[in-house]
């Protein structure tokens, strides 16, 4: 009899121990999952539109927002293509304004075409690519986070919890429709988005050339790339830097993934160019490390490349082109390198030390026009 | 209490010789082990008249017995011992004291009624990071019994050795995995009742099977006349694996008419305590039927298998376990729709079929002919995703030690980020389970938003799909009293589709078969992206992809083995002499089923096939002297081929061998003291085996390269010397035994690896070299410490730093020094109580050679510092661990006929939860500030689970 109370009381334990399995079994049962449900999105009323935000930047002095700031606008740009990366744009009727969020596949979660708020408090408004000197000029108002190294304005969002607290999903409206900008309204080198209602926005401009004739430094410049011997030392040894620019680089793609950096390298047609910056040649040439025509010594890897071209009045637009996108090594037409025929580019019009860029989503976004 | 029995019973015999030529009289006996004759003691003696009890009594501690005052009749003596078969001796009762002498006792195999074996077998089952459980089947052996099942917690791995080196049979039929070597036990987990007979050699010695390694035989019997005759029904819940298994048994025996059947069936459902995640959906099956034509012809043919499925654990850094407050974090699963789902999901069905014959011609002579065949499906799930953002939750860069690191060196300064990352970790509540688990309603949602619904995360399915057929012929043959001949012949056919398949589109609609990591590389290359160029060059594009379509890899591994095998022992007196000998031939090859885009011209079709001759000898000598004592000494020499899964640099992509490849030449000898008298049981062994010539392989994301790459590691070396020890002994109080165990032993790698370092993208060589601090690094004079504390090496008048001794890298994931001592108590009544501490010491972090490469240690600047290497190559060490276990079980007896029983155990008693059972180092580098010098990636571990309790009742009849 006692053994029978004891077993039974076994018994009772072992099924209060179940008492769990309910839960633990659901999935144990049916081994299937219900697909969730499509996530809701957000209205939010704005405080600021981007370009009044904008002109809240002081030149050189980074702002760590601590304001109630809502900007909103719509996603212009997709990382799709690789040309844009860790970030994206958002514009409103006053301008654009890139968000640095610094996560990879962004248009997975933040849709071209779809409406973004950024509540600002605690993010920092700061600006990349500003260069003192009369030849020289504003870069891009950006939105990131403080960078206590001040190595640049901003820094990216990066951290999940930070951007989920900060950045929010409104509407998908539609993705945005680029204007033309004519000649005379492209920027000024001092203009930035609270100045020029086109910057940072998509746009389109018409009618480049080929080539750009810099009247400052008396040189035609066609392409420009900026390689490293080996990217896991500093970037910014001179003995570390190979700048390819001027107008015979031979570089006849819009940029050049690792495997076409290989290609132009071991062609051996930058063999005369100077190691180091351009105050300080004095580390050899390329050709100096051919070695057996592999040029071991010279990390091969994708490099981004600025292709001049003007407008009709003499102004230079670069387009600037990502090594990682997945068109850095489309060829660039031979009628267009030959300066027979003209390009329209639909992108992102951005200033970089004063210069006009253009960053494209696609290389769709390129056009041969017809002369 | 012993004393008062004798007295009793001299007493009592006293009164009986006084009694003699009346109507009544008695009955005495001494109860003695069949073996030995030894006495045994505190017998138990059931009288019983027809089936009427009449009296219970008990045997002196000289195991004399007797009973007085009986009427005359005829009886039926019931006579018990633990750990002894019972027995009945029928006796006849005529008016005066009947000497019966001796009564014999057979010693029970598996010694207990109790049935201790749940224990043994129950946990046996991967936890998510081994399939391989390192296991000895105990025998009698007070050493064996510990090590197979007590140190499992700990994944205690026997002598040092891989698993791979354990010869695991099933009917006679070596079983270890074709492609791997690893054991086969998850064949037939849960179906502890069919495979429960089992005959299983130590370290060097062979068996009738085969010859074995150096690692021990076991054999699982699996016919169905082994299985245990009569129903069966047990209930298990557990803490720490799943929380029920629900299991029967039925067996017939060996009938009148030569007939034996067996079922055994079993589920195991339900998640743990303490991982979460982690949960079992298994089921086991297996029938056995027999024949027995005669007393020379039988025929067993048998099948099983253990379809379903369960979730697995993953291994994170010590940080992540510390911002969630608990070293049992497991970062693959995450809410859908607020309910658990695991991402990597293990799926087997593997049904086993054997036909055995047994042909038995004269008493002398045996011979068995084993015919398994092992196919079905192995896949494992994880997710897979196109151009998104990694989904895991432990992502390195969601952790705050990607923003902010103390040391500035690290380039990591953004504190305001790191605190941002670290709320997301360390807050609980919905509103940030989201960060710490796996998002899947994210994942779904950004599917339902890509274009056309082309699913952009996935959960893939890689299987492993054996087609195993075997023959095994062995012959046992005693031509002389003194002489016992074993042979046998084995041959292995092996077939194994390894692919990819989509398991779940998670919301979308297909999937592309392309290759994400060439797309890196060659974006606007549309041809070396493919999987399938093939498909691609057909259709003009690359495949889409539905659920259970095969895409990313599909190659065919092809495996042949023939062995021939004898063994010859020689038995006189106290002494035996046995030697063995194998010769083999294995080849095997990669088949290609697509043809990748990277490598056009080596991905398809066969590679070049590969073959070694392996051979095998061995010699041992045992000599027992008197009853008790028994020395013996081993030694083997092996030559074995690599594994397949050795050989291809990257058999996923193409079909390219390891340059290099060696058979693996092993020494091991071992010696062996044994004793055992008197409930005494004690075995002392040292040993020693040397191994060379081993190759390992692995695939990473190589920092410094911006890329994925193949690591291809030959002539790995390791020695492994220690000793073991284990002793039972009995306590002055009845019943109770005390038992030690020590495993203490010195495994350490040997000399220098040599190691090629391709890209996986487009098979460029980058490194060929020796791996430079694999087997242990230098430890350089410190001259002194300057004011950061950093240290200053010392150096001689050429400017060399000065080495004073060398630091040596073990073999890890084991520990070197394992102890117990256990106290365990049994009464008559079939209460049994254990309590046992152990102590483990000296276990190690499995190393990544990337990082003892002179490499790696030079850092960006290519100077090696001292500073750089004794960072860069140090092995961690784990702490020491300290556990206690208890178990308790009793079994009552129903009419003699049913058997009601439980036993319940509860481990790690302290709650112990910071003990490191193993992990990994990753591959994975970090530039410091200035370039000049590499930081590592964290390690990654895995824990012990704390306190925990198994729970088993059972009933049979």
């Amino acid at each position: 009899m006692r053994a029978r109370h004891i077993f039974f009381i076994a018994a009772l334990c072992a099924l209060a121990s179940c008492q769990s399995l309910r839960e633990e079994f659901q999935p144990v049962v049916t081994g299937k999952y219900d697909d969730p449900a499509k996530k809701s999105t957000v209205t939010m009323q704005t405080t600021h539109t981007i370009a009044a935000l904008a002109s809240r930047y002081k030149t050189g002095s980074p702002w760590t927002m601590d304001e109630n700031i809502v900007i909103s606008g719509i996603v212009s740009t997709s990382d799709k293509t690789g040309n844009f990366y860790k970030s994206f744009y958002i514009q409103d009727e006053t301008g654009g304004m890139e968000i640095k969020m610094g996560k990879n596949g962004l248009y997975n979660d933040y849709l071209p075409g779809q409406r973004i708020y950024v509540d600002c408090r605690d993010l920092c408004l700061g600006m990349y690519g500003y260069k003192a000197g009369s030849s020289y000029g504003m870069g891009m108002v950006q939105v990131g986070f403080a960078d206590p190294t001040g190595e640049y304005e901003t820094s990216y969002l990066e951290t999940s919890l930070l951007i989920d607290s900060h950045i929010f999903k409104g509407a998908v409206e539609g993705e945005v429709k680029p204007v033309i900008v004519p000649e005379s309204q492209l920027p000024g080198n001092k203009d930035t988005q609270a100045t020029n209602s086109f910057i940072g926005k998509l746009v389109t401009v018409e009618h480049l050339s080929y080539g750009w004739y810099d009247s400052w430094y008396k040189e035609n410049n066609e392409a420009f790339v900026l390689l490293y011997l080996d990217s896991n030392r500093d970037k910014k040894l001179s003995s570390n830097r190979i700048f390819i620019s001027g107008s015979s680089t031979g570089i006849t793609t819009w940029a050049m993934s690792k495997e076409k950096m290989k290609e132009y390298l071991c062609s051996g047609i930058w063999d005369d160019v100077h190691i180091g910056n351009a105050n300080d040649y004095t580390y050899g040439t390329v050709g100096d490390h051919r070695g057996d025509g592999t040029y071991p010594d010279i990390e091969k890897a994708a490099g981004s490349v600025s292709q001049y071209f003007s407008t009709p009045g003499g102004i230079c637009v670069q387009v600037r082109t990502s090594g990682y996108s997945r068109f850095a090594d489309t060829e660039i037409p031979s009628d267009v390198l030959s300066g027979k025929k003209k390009i329209s580019v639909t992108g992102i019009l951005a200033l970089y030390q004063g210069k006009i860029q253009m960053t494209v989503n696609s290389p769709d976004d390129i056009k041969v026009e017809d002369l | 209490m012993r004393k008062t029995l004798t007295v009793i019973a001299l007493l009592l015999c006293a009164v009986a010789a006084s009694a003699q030529g009346s109507l009544t009289g008695g009955v005495k006996a001494t109860v003695v082990n069949r073996i030995g004759r030894d006495p045994v003691a505190a017998a138990k003696i059931d009288l019983l008249k027809g089936s009427e009890p009449v009296g219970s009594y008990k045997a002196g501690a000289d195991g004399s017995f007797c009973i007085e005052g009986l009427e005359n009749a005829a009886y039926v003596l019931e006579v018990s011992a633990p750990d002894f078969v019972s027995k009945s001796v029928n006796v006849v009762i005529e008016g005066y004291l009947r000497d019966l002498v001796f009564i014999t006792l057979t010693p029970q195999q598996s010694r207990r009624e109790v049935d201790e074996s749940n224990f043994a077998d129950f946990d046996m089952d991967d936890s998510g990071y081994s399939d391989s459980p390192t296991i000895l089947f105990g025998t009698n052996d007070p050493y064996n019994n510990v090590a197979g099942y007590g140190f499992s917690a700990i994944r205690f791995k026997n002598r040092g050795y891989e698993s791979e080196s354990q010869d695991v049979y099933f009917s006679g039929v070596r079983l270890n995995d074709a492609l791997t070597g690893y054991t086969p036990y998850s064949l037939w987990t849960g179906l502890n009742e069919a495979v429960r007979s089992k005959e299983s050699t130590n370290g060097l010695e062979s068996s009738e099977f085969g010859i074995g390694g150096y690692n021990g035989v076991t054999n699982i019997t699996g016919t169905p006349d082994a299985v245990r005759t009569g129903w069966r029904f047990s209930m298990l819940s557990n803490s720490a694996l799943y929380r029920l298994r629900l299991m029967g048994t039925y067996a017939s025996g060996e009938l009148d008419n030569g007939w034996s059947y067996a079922v055994n069936v079993s589920a195991r459902l339900g998640g743990n305590d303490w991982v979460e995640g982690v949960y079992y959906r298994s089921f086991a099956y297996y029938a056995g039927i027999g024949k027995r034509l005669d007393e020379r012809h039988s025929f067993n043919l048998v099948t099983f298998a253990t379809p379903g499925q369960r979730g697995a654990q993953n291994a994170s850094t010590q940080e992540v376990y510390d911002l969630m407050g608990d070293n049992m974090y497991n970062s693959n699963w995450g809410y859908q729709n607020g309910k658990v789902r695991n991402a990597r999901v293990r799926k087997t069905f593997e049904p086993v079929t054997v036909l055995k014959y047994e042909f038995t011609p004269s008493r002398t002579f045996k011979s068995a002919t084993t015919l398994l065949w092992r196919t079905g499906s192995n896949g494992y799930t994880a997710l897979d995703w196109y151009d998104a953002p990694d989904p895991r939750p432990d992502y390195y860069r969601n952790l705050p030690s990607y923003f902010y690191m103390e040391d500035e060196d690290y380039n990591r300064s953004n504190s305001e980020k790191a605190a941002w990352a670290e709320y997301a970790w360390t807050h609980r509540g919905d509103a940030y389970a989201n960060y710490q688990h796996i998002d899947w309603d994210r994942l779904y949602n950004v599917n339902y938003n890509s274009p056309e619904g082309r699913s952009k995360y996935i959960q893939e399915e890689r299987h492993t799909d054996q087609n195993d057929l075997n023959l095994a012929q062995t012959v046992k043959w005693l031509p002389t009293e003194l002489l016992t001949l074993n042979a046998g012949l084995n041959l292995r056919w092996n077939r194994t589709e390894n692919y990819k398949k989509v398991a779940d589109l998670l919301g979308g609609n297909y999937y592309v078969n392309i290759d994400n990591f060439a797309e890196r590389d060659f974006a606007s290359d549309l041809a070396k992206i493919q999987n399938d160029l093939d498909y691609y060059l057909a259709h003009g594009e690359a495949q889409k992809l539905y659920v259970g379509d095969k895409y990313g890899y599909d190659y065919l591994a092809q495996i042949r083995k023939a062995q021939l095998w004898g063994s010859a022992s020689y038995e006189k007196g106290g002494l035996s002499l046995t030697g063995a000998a194998s010769v083999g031939r294995e080849s095997f090859w990669r088949d290609g089923l697509v043809r990748k885009g990277l490598f056009p011209d080596d991905s398809y079709g066969e590679s070049q096939k590969s073959a070694f001759t392996t051979w095998a000898a061995k010699a041992g000598g045992a000599y027992v002297l008197g009853s008790a004592h028994r020395l013996s000494a081993n030694l083997g020499f092996f030559n074995d081929a690599p594994t397949f899964q050795q050989s291809f640099v990257s058999p996923r992509t193409r079909n390219t061998l390891v340059s290099g490849l060696d058979t693996r030449k092993t020494f091991s000898a071992d010696f062996n003291y044994q004793f055992s008298k008197d409930g005494w049981n004690l075995r002392f062994t040292a040993f020693y085996t040397d191994i060379k010539d081993q190759t390992d392989l692995m695939s990473f994301y190589d920092d410094s390269q911006k890329s994925f790459t193949n690591f291809a590691m030959t002539g790995i070396g390791q020695r492994h010397s220690g000793i073991e020890f284990g002793a039972k002994m009995p306590l002055p109080v009845e019943g109770l035994t005390l038992s030690a165990v020590v495993s203490a032993g010195r495994y350490i790698y040997v000399g220098k690896p040599h190691m090629i370092q391709t890209v996986d993208n487009s098979a460029e060589i980058i490194r060929d070299e020796d791996v430079t601090y694999w087997d242990k690094h230098p430890v350089y004079k410190i001259a002194g410490y300057d004011a950061d504390g950093t240290a200053i090496y010392d150096q001689d008048a050429s400017g060399e730093y000065i080495i004073t001794g060398y630091r040596q890298h073990y073999v890890p994931s084991t520990p070197q020094l394992a102890t117990q001592i256990a106290l365990n108590y049994r009464t008559n009544s079939y209460w049994f109580f254990e309590l046992n501490g152990q102590y483990f010491a000296g276990s190690y972090l499995d190393m990544n050679p990337l990082y003892r490469t002179t490499f790696a240690a030079a850092g960006g600047d290519g100077v090696v510092t001292p500073q750089e290497v004794s960072y860069m190559a140090e092995q961690e060490k784990f702490d020491p661990a300290f556990l206690m276990n208890c178990s308790i079980g009793k079994s009552w007896y129903i009419q003699r006929k049913y058997n009601i029983g439980f036993s319940l155990e509860v481990k790690n008693m302290l709650d112990n939860r910071s003990v490191k059972t193993g992990g990994y180092e990753q591959t994975r580098l970090l530039s410091s500030y200035g370039k000049d010098r590499y930081y590592r990636f964290d390690p990654k571990y895995f824990y012990m689970c704390g306190a925990n309790y198994m729970l088993n009742i059972y009933f049979r009849f």
